[in-house]
């Protein structure tokens, strides 16, 4: 990704966009009592297309921009987050995206990954009362939502990054032509 | 080139997770007036508004996935309600006959009304926002100390008792709910029933549990869980008393238990309340000793 003050821009608004759409409307839905939860996928479609750096950073940023928004905690989301950015740029920057359906399956799991962490995280720092198995379900179900959510969120991102991306900029050039004397 | 990237990429994610771990530690470990918790209202300060106004300009779409998830439990929730009008009526009436007499035995001994906000000022506020996880049970509401909403403010809706503030800002707040883990309420068993405190199961929002009931004590089915309101010298609960909870669904026994597992299903639903009053204290919290033990939600 070629990162430039403008695309710095765009990606912490897409952030903040990110954190007020998930605590003002989408922590208000339920399906089938789980919540969708957007900012891992968002962070994970940063990832796959900025690298881990980037996917690592706006982990961070949207942690930490989620956990002041809601009096939370600070650095819990943020470690999360980091870790689901920094393993979506990890793919990326070792495998080919060669099918549609790899977008939404890392969003899945990678979802399904932090929710783990989220949880460990909230047990080393002390539950005093009962936990419920239907735990497991309200993750089992956010992680189907996630893969739900990047089959939009994926282009979507992927469009309002597209200056920045360096596949879409060779795509964009014109094409020279490749014999000496050809029209 | 290659290994210069290698190197950046790892010394960028070390130097996050350790700053997310500092940050972690500090902010457990330092009091509600520490830097980091000021800083943090800061950034709430100037994300409340946005909030709110996402919250405004997204309600009929969220007020649409609503109506088809409400249109599908409606039929089966009108019988159950038609079986709880039955039970209400016959309560209210045996409630009316119990207020009369109440009152003419409090003129009797010369004793002032009891309210059962003691004294405290409504103050009307919006939910803005919800935490996404099911181990965070708060939201936060569009009044704040500006509005007189203070630390420990008892919530409530029109069904009962949602929970009490854990944290201001000048025009937000944040409301821990009931359902929370971090949230335990002294309460008691209606008519004349035992008195315990009610702990929620995270993951289970629409149950609780009212603990430390002993085995060998009666608790029915339907019966009303209300708040117990105590007063220890100069210490008062952080709920008036009265303030409904929920009805007991089921008191089991375990033989390896000292104490009955009696489960609540909470009057209100909080995963669908947009308005909440915030009982206030006349003039604020200033010279008031609140319990930090007991009720610590």
């Amino acid at each position: 990704m070629i990162l430039t003050p403008q695309i710095y821009v765009r990606i912490g608004l897409l952030l903040l966009a990110g954190v007020i759409f998930q605590v003002s409307f989408l922590s208000d839905l339920s399906f089938l009592g789980a919540t969708p939860y957007i900012l891992p996928v968002l962070v994970v479609c940063l990832g796959l297309l900025g690298g881990a750096v980037t996917g690592a950073v706006c982990g961070f940023a949207a942690g930490l921009l989620l956990d002041s928004a809601l009096l939370q905690t600070l650095g819990v989301s943020s470690l999360v987050l980091l870790a689901a950015g920094y393993l979506a740029g990890r793919y990326r920057e070792n495998f080919e995206l060669s099918s549609p359906l790899i977008p939404p399956t890392l969003a899945a799991g990678l979802t399904l990954f932090a929710s783990f962490v989220f949880g460990a995280i909230q047990l080393m720092l002390g539950i005093d009362a009962p936990v419920s198995l239907l735990i497991l379900r309200e993750i089992v179900l956010q992680t189907l939502l996630s893969f739900v959510l990047a089959v939009p969120l994926y282009p979507l991102v992927r469009w309002l990054l597209r200056p920045a991306l360096i596949e879409d900029t060779e795509r964009r050039r014109p094409r020279l032509p490749s014999a000496i004397g050809a029209r | 080139m290659y290994r210069k990237q290698v190197r950046r990429r790892r010394a960028v994610l070390v130097l996050l997770v350790v700053v997310s771990l500092v940050l972690l530690s500090t902010h457990f470990s330092e009091g509600s007036g520490g830097p980091l918790h000021g800083v943090q209202r800061v950034v709430a300060t100037v994300l409340g508004p946005l909030e709110e106004g996402a919250d405004r300009a997204l309600k009929p779409v969220r007020d649409m996935f609503d109506w088809f998830g409400e249109t599908f439990d409606a039929r089966g929730e009108n019988e159950e309600l038609r079986d709880e009008v039955a039970d209400l009526r016959e309560r209210v009436a045996k409630a009316e006959s119990a207020v009369g007499e109440n009152k003419e035995l409090r003129d009797l001994v010369q004793l002032g009304p009891a309210g059962g906000s003691q004294g405290r000022e409504a103050v009307a506020a919006r939910v803005i926002g919800r935490s996404p996880t099911v181990w965070y049970s708060t939201v936060t509401i569009d009044r704040g100390s500006s509005s007189g909403v203070d630390v420990n403010d008892p919530v409530i809706t029109g069904d009962g008792l949602a929970g009490r503030i854990t944290d201001t800002t000048s025009g937000t707040a944040e409301v821990t709910l009931i359902t929370d883990h971090r949230s335990a309420v002294s309460a008691e068993v209606l008519p004349n029933g035992p008195s315990g405190v009610i702990k929620p199961e995270v993951g289970d929002p629409g149950e609780l549990l009212l603990d430390f009931i002993e085995e060998d004590t009666e608790v029915d089915e339907g019966q009303m869980v209300v708040t117990s309101g105590w007063r220890a010298g100069h210490l008062t609960s952080l709920f008036p008393a009265g303030l409904e909870i929920g009805k007991v669904t089921e008191a089991t026994v375990d033989e390896q238990e000292t104490y009955q597992r009696v489960h609540v299903r909470p009057f209100v639903d909080l995963r669908e309340m947009e308005i909440v009053q915030v009982l206030t204290e006349p003039g604020g919290a200033d010279g008031q000793s609140r319990a930090a033990t007991g009720d610590t939600g």
